[in-house]
């Protein structure tokens, strides 16, 4: 796979990321590195098999639909956040 | 000038009514509570938070499939779609990418169409952002609620269509109980997919889609006017950009967002924290028995019984046709003649009083028992209460002061209970024909003028207060007069 400036800039977008063109060339580096040491799984020859979703072959595991006191309430959740108005959690407008 | 024939495909998210969320234990009925009042830390997305699927959920999914005439696909499993936006936490969103809950199947339209079904999956709802001037605000409280999106195939042609089949779903989700079905709150939403090909073409055209429409008239529209757009580009030689576009409801016109420069790259991976649902047959069987009626059986049911555009209306209030539907199931047994005549005589009551006159407000309140509905009727077939007399206890069992009160007391309060007792009813003839005013009605009566036995019902009707049954008083007088 082919890793470069445009790949990264992609990624970061993607995530929401600002990078200043330095760390653009850093990641490059770091980033190529990885998928390099992760390319030798190329050589195995996976055509046909189903990806894993789970390692443990559980089925089915689900809940009854019955409301459960949380022990975070509102106030707790809401401390995590930078900025909170009228209980909302306030960010920089997105569109 | 070319014939431009549009091709439409409609996705339609429904948030089912279950009491908790997809993967966490709080309410999901946020309607009307304070924002992020119903979050857990799994909505959260706090760190090492192991999200737990709803099995009623998944119940409720399986109905949807039914009431799309749908394969059931019996394993099914989940899948990461990130993205980065503030109203999922978590940078993704856990859908079914690959192996969808829900297959192949159709809707009918009350028309006869067939709008085929792609599939139908199980994913979890985003949060609410509201746009402030400098910033945005987040509200989770939906975030997590179970929404099932019916991706319809591209087999719809006209904006009337596209209204008709977003109607329907509607009615069936609702007949279903799979969602409260509340547009004004987004219960369903729907994503219209709209491209315009020349006539006997077998190419598509480019297509733009018209996201979060949320009535079927602003569906209805928004297709109107992307029709009219795109075909005007073409006819000026200019092409349809391949985008997103907004709707706005006061101008009705749809206004391009984004365009998608390239594929939407949403890095889909499977979900690790949820195992894969594998439903048994005897489970699925099991929901299908208890699914409630849809609208095909009671058309079929109400068919012959009542006007189809009468059956139509009904069919807009869920809660009534269950109503009905219970009425008749506890008669059919007895006797299904009666069961049906029944039935029939109350669609007609919520058609006539209740929808005709736009009181359809009273509908949201509690709606009559069933006992309250039998004794109507019953008085209404043994001539105590006269047509009219029963549509104004109909109305009053819709009234808070007195709809706890039963059939009779309810009559007997308005005093419209008919008086059929015949002694009673001779003794009030009597007494009117003794009555020096009636004698020369009488004399011309036996002399062959017919018509004057009206004027001597209405005189006992006026003695007995109204309480009389008009046509066992003609009877009467008929005898006696001959």
């Amino acid at each position: 796979m082919e890793v470069n400036q445009d790949t990264i800039q992609h990624l970061a977008k993607l995530s929401n990321f600002a990078l200043a063109d330095s760390e653009v060339a850093r990641l490059v580096t770091d980033i190529k590195e990885i998928v390099n040491y992760i390319s030798q799984l190329d050589e195995l020859k996976t055509e046909g098999i189903e990806p894993t979703y789970q390692v443990f072959e559980m089925e089915n595991v689900w809940r009854p639909d019955e409301i459960k006191a949380q022990e975070a309430d509102r106030d707790a959740l809401l401390t995590l956040t930078k900025e909170v108005e009228n209980y909302q959690i306030k960010v920089p407008k997105v569109l | 000038m070319t014939k431009y024939i549009p091709t439409i495909g409609i996705e339609c998210h429904v948030q089912l009514c279950t009491k908790t969320k997809l993967f966490s234990e709080v309410d999901n009925d946020a309607r009307g509570k304070s924002p992020n009042s119903c979050v857990s830390p799994v909505d959260y997305a706090l760190p090492g938070m192991l999200p737990r699927l709803n099995h009623d959920a998944v119940k409720l999914t399986v109905k949807v499939g039914y009431a799309l005439n749908a394969v059931v696909n019996l394993y099914s499993r989940f899948d990461r779609k990130h993205y980065f936006y503030p109203d999922l936490p978590k940078g993704y969103q856990i859908t079914q990418m690959f192996y969808p809950i829900i297959g192949a199947g159709f809707v009918e339209l009350p028309d006869g169409t067939k709008i085929r079904i792609e599939h139908a999956h199980l994913e979890e709802d985003a949060g609410k952002l509201s746009h402030e001037s400098t910033y945005s605000l987040v509200d989770l409280n939906r975030a997590g609620t179970p929404l099932v999106e019916i991706v319809s195939q591209p087999d719809i042609h006209s904006a009337a269509h596209a209204r008709d089949y977003t109607k329907e779903l509607w009615r069936l989700m609702t007949h279903a109980g799979v969602t409260f079905g509340d547009l004004y709150n987004g219960n369903m939403r729907f994503d219209v997919n709209i491209s315009i090909a020349p006539e006997g073409s077998d190419q598509l055209g480019t297509r733009t889609e018209v996201k979060n429409l949320n009535s079927f008239r602003s569906v209805e529209r928004a297709v109107e006017y992307e029709i009219k757009r795109q075909t005007k580009l073409l006819e000026k030689g200019e092409k349809v950009v391949q985008e997103t576009r907004g709707w706005n409801d006061a101008t009705g016109e749809t206004t391009g967002q984004r365009s998608k420069e390239e594929a939407e790259d949403y890095r889909y991976m499977p979900e690790p924290d949820i195992p894969p649902i594998r439903l048994s047959l005897e489970e699925v069987q099991a929901l299908r028995d208890e699914m409630a009626w849809l609208p095909k059986d009671y058309r079929e049911w109400m068919r012959g019984c009542l006007p189809e555009d009468t059956t139509e209306v009904l069919l807009d209030y869920p809660q009534l046709c269950r109503c009905l539907t219970e009425l008749y199931h506890s008669n059919e047994k007895s006797n299904l003649e009666l069961a049906k005549s029944t039935a029939k005589k109350i669609a007609n009551l919520f058609s006539s009083v209740l929808l005709a006159e736009e009181n359809t407000s009273l509908l949201n309140d509690e709606l009559p028992s069933i006992a309250q509905l039998q004794d109507l009727v019953m008085m209404n077939d043994q001539k105590e209460l006269s047509s009219t007399a029963m549509k104004e206890v109909f109305l009053r069992f819709f009234d808070p002061e007195m709809h706890y009160k039963d059939t009779r007391t309810i009559a007997k309060e308005l005093g419209v209970v008919q008086e059929n007792d015949l002694g009673a009813l001779e003794s009030i003839v009597d007494a009117v024909l003794a009555k020096p005013e009636t004698k020369q009605a009488q004399t011309d009566f036996k002399a062959g003028q017919e018509k004057v036995i009206g004027f001597l019902v209405g005189q006992v009707m006026k003695e007995s207060h109204g309480k009389a049954n008009p046509s066992v008083v003609q009877d009467i007088l008929r005898q006696k007069l001959r």
